[in-house]
């Protein structure tokens, strides 16, 4: 950690009606070069962590710092220069890029609307995206995202996916950003052009210094972009800590799952599968620790207390009854063979616990 | 074998155009999962559409021969086609949902399929909650409407469907691409046991080279419409012979780094 945090969020808390979509995050951003990876599944409230810290949806409560100032209370001009230091590529470049729009054009629009380029009325101004300061600037920011300033005449469904997200990056780097939140940049890709992204990411990081949240389920491409990272589940924080400690020894029982169920080229890299049971419920959790049904260690004390998030090692918190355990090793896998499901889960009665986990309806009220 | 394609050529245009898939030789045996694998554009899935003899829909050609248990299907009246395709050959792709109709209860859905190739009601029913429980659904789920599942839990139906009608063969187009990573590992767990308990025959696409890895025996990988490389999937990982599959490999991310 290197003196005052970057972005400091504390307690973080949004709601959708009802639905505690994110039910008090903390975490930190230091000054760039740095990397945060905020990993979860479906229903983590990852994306609306990222959303809300970008004020793009309203939060419930909790504060969000960035260079000390509070965000949530930034109005006007103040929440428009945030808007600049703090930017957003969205998930799907498909639905980011303005079809109708060349990209060029997409590109000095968002210059021009930050005030960094002259800005012109009527014909003038979509000519102006292929010359002069503006013009340069695009070209510069297109070679940037090591893409062909010619592209700046094209439309967005005649770039592939895999440039069409590099467009995107390229537009969030447009403002000189000091913070990007990447939301899952590369889920839409193909294998070779994620490689491309992450290192164009990788670069950009060096060169411009960026500190960045990146949004991601994918456990793989998170070492080498990011130091620190926090595992998401069911709104709340599981573990956090340094990527490689996390990832080496989850203090976690849902971080080991994740981790073991990600598939590997490699057959020496696999370790033994633990295969969940169900799937996470949407709307409420239930009560005590949210990960508890389908959790191959769940104990009693585990059925009725939220687990806290705490200190379980040097630079590494989680929020797990049994976390010392798992860090020393503790898994529930079944043993040996490893994988298969647990016993208890071979045949479904109606109404047992793992059925309701499964099942988005189960918390209907 | 049960599953052979030899010469199988797909074609949006004349005889003259170049395929959009090429495929000389692939076969699938009974009791084994093989991997096709490639990137968007490689034709992976012209090549599925074409086995269930569905690329017209496309506006497709298709020329050579798919043969199951030694009977050619291309060729085949439509009559024909409609016995085997769903009944004998299943198939799931990457978006359950759009595998049901979502203004159908889901068992409305998997019974009407059932009737419609000869069970009656009783059996159908019989049938369908029989496979709900191999794949580890509670039979009371097929009450629900598509929206009221999980992306997950509609996959797992799918594949009981295919179970409730015997099916021989399932193709698997990026089954598991639109899922969380811990529901990706129960699906595949589950194709295991269908490849192990009942010797079912899978031929499963993705552009994911790690879940081939894990999960197939055999791998063909296609780039642009051709095949680059085939064969045992530990041999075409530890010894890759053309460069592209050295790239595709070098570009799956590790956790490891």
């Amino acid at each position: 950690m290197r003196g005052e945090a970057l972005l400091a969020v504390r307690d973080l808390r949004v709601t959708y009606g009802a639905v505690r979509a994110v039910d008090g995050v903390s975490l930190q951003i230091d000054r760039g070069p740095f990397g945060l990876a905020l990993v979860g599944e479906s229903g983590s409230g990852k994306t609306t962590v990222g959303r809300a810290i970008l004020r793009l949806v309203p939060a419930a409560g909790g504060t969000i710092r960035f260079e000390g100032q509070d965000v949530l209370g930034l109005r006007g001009r103040p929440l428009r220069d945030y808007r600049r230091a703090a930017q957003m590529v969205f998930q799907d470049a498909d639905n980011s890029l303005d079809p109708r729009m060349r990209i060029g054009a997409t590109l000095a629009e968002v210059l021009k609307a930050h005030g960094l380029a002259p800005r012109e009325a009527g014909r003038g101004a979509a000519r102006s995206a292929d010359r002069g300061p503006v013009g340069d600037r695009v070209a510069a920011l297109l070679r940037e995202a090591a893409l062909d300033p010619e592209l700046a005449s094209r439309y967005p469904h005649q770039l592939s996916g895999g440039q069409r997200q590099r467009v995107a990056i390229a537009r969030a780097l447009a403002v000189s950003p000091r913070m990007l939140v990447l939301d899952e940049p590369t889920s839409a890709l193909d294998v070779t052009a994620q490689a491309r992204i992450l290192a164009l990411v990788r670069r950009l990081r060096e060169e411009r210094e960026l500190a960045y949240l990146l949004i991601t389920h994918n456990l793989a491409i998170i070492g080498e972009l990011c130091e620190q990272a926090a595992v998401l589940y069911l709104g709340r924080v599981a573990e956090t800590g340094s990527t490689a400690g996390l990832l080496a020894r989850p203090a976690h029982p849902y971080t080991l799952a994740l981790r073991s169920a990600v598939p590997e080229v490699h057959a020496a890299a696999r370790r033994s599968r633990i295969i969940l049971s169900g799937e996470a419920p949407h709307g409420a959790p239930p009560p005590g620790c949210p990960f508890h049904p389908r959790c191959p260690v769940a104990v009693d004390i585990c059925r009725v207390s939220v687990p806290a998030l705490r200190t379980v090692a040097p630079g590494r918190q989680a929020a797990c009854h049994r976390a010392e355990e798992v860090l020393s090793g503790l898994s529930g896998g079944a043993g040996g063979a490893g994988g298969g499901l647990p016993a208890s889960q071979q045949s479904l009665p109606a109404g047992t616990a793992a059925q309701l986990a499964d099942d988005p309806l189960s918390t209907e009220p | 074998m049960k599953l052979e394609i030899r010469d199988l050529q797909v074609r949006f245009g004349g005889p003259d155009t170049r395929p959009v898939a090429s495929v000389p030789e692939l076969t699938v045996d009974g009791g084994e999962i093989a991997g096709l694998a490639g990137e968007s554009g490689s034709g992976k899935s012209m090549t599925i559409l074409a086995v269930l003899g569905l690329a017209g829909t496309a506006g497709a050609a298709v020329t050579g021969s798919v043969k199951l248990d030694g009977q050619e299907l291309t060729g085949l009246s439509g009559a024909a086609l409609r016995a085997i395709r769903g009944r004998r050959i299943a198939a799931i792709f990457q978006s359950p949902s759009l595998a049901f109709n979502p203004v159908f209860r889901v068992g409305q859905i998997v019974s009407r399929t059932l009737r419609m190739h000869g069970l009656a009601a009783g059996q159908a029913r019989e049938r369908a909650d029989a496979a709900m429980r191999s794949v580890l659904l509670s039979p009371e789920l097929l009450r629900r409407y598509p929206s009221q599942l999980s992306g997950g839990q509609l996959q797992r139906v799918a594949i009981a469907l295919a179970l409730a009608l015997r099916a021989e063969v399932l193709l698997a187009d990026e089954p598991t691409s639109a899922l969380d990573v811990t529901v990706q590992a129960e699906v595949l767990e589950l194709l295991r046991e269908l490849r192990d308990t009942r010797g079912m025959a899978i031929l499963f696409v993705s552009h994911d080279l790690a879940v081939i890895a894990e999960l197939c025996d055999r791998v063909t990988i296609m780039r642009a419409g051709e095949v680059v490389e085939q064969g045992p999937t530990g041999q075409v990982i530890a010894a890759p012979r053309h460069d592209y599959t050295r790239e595709l490999l070098a570009a799956v991310p590790r956790i490891g780094g």
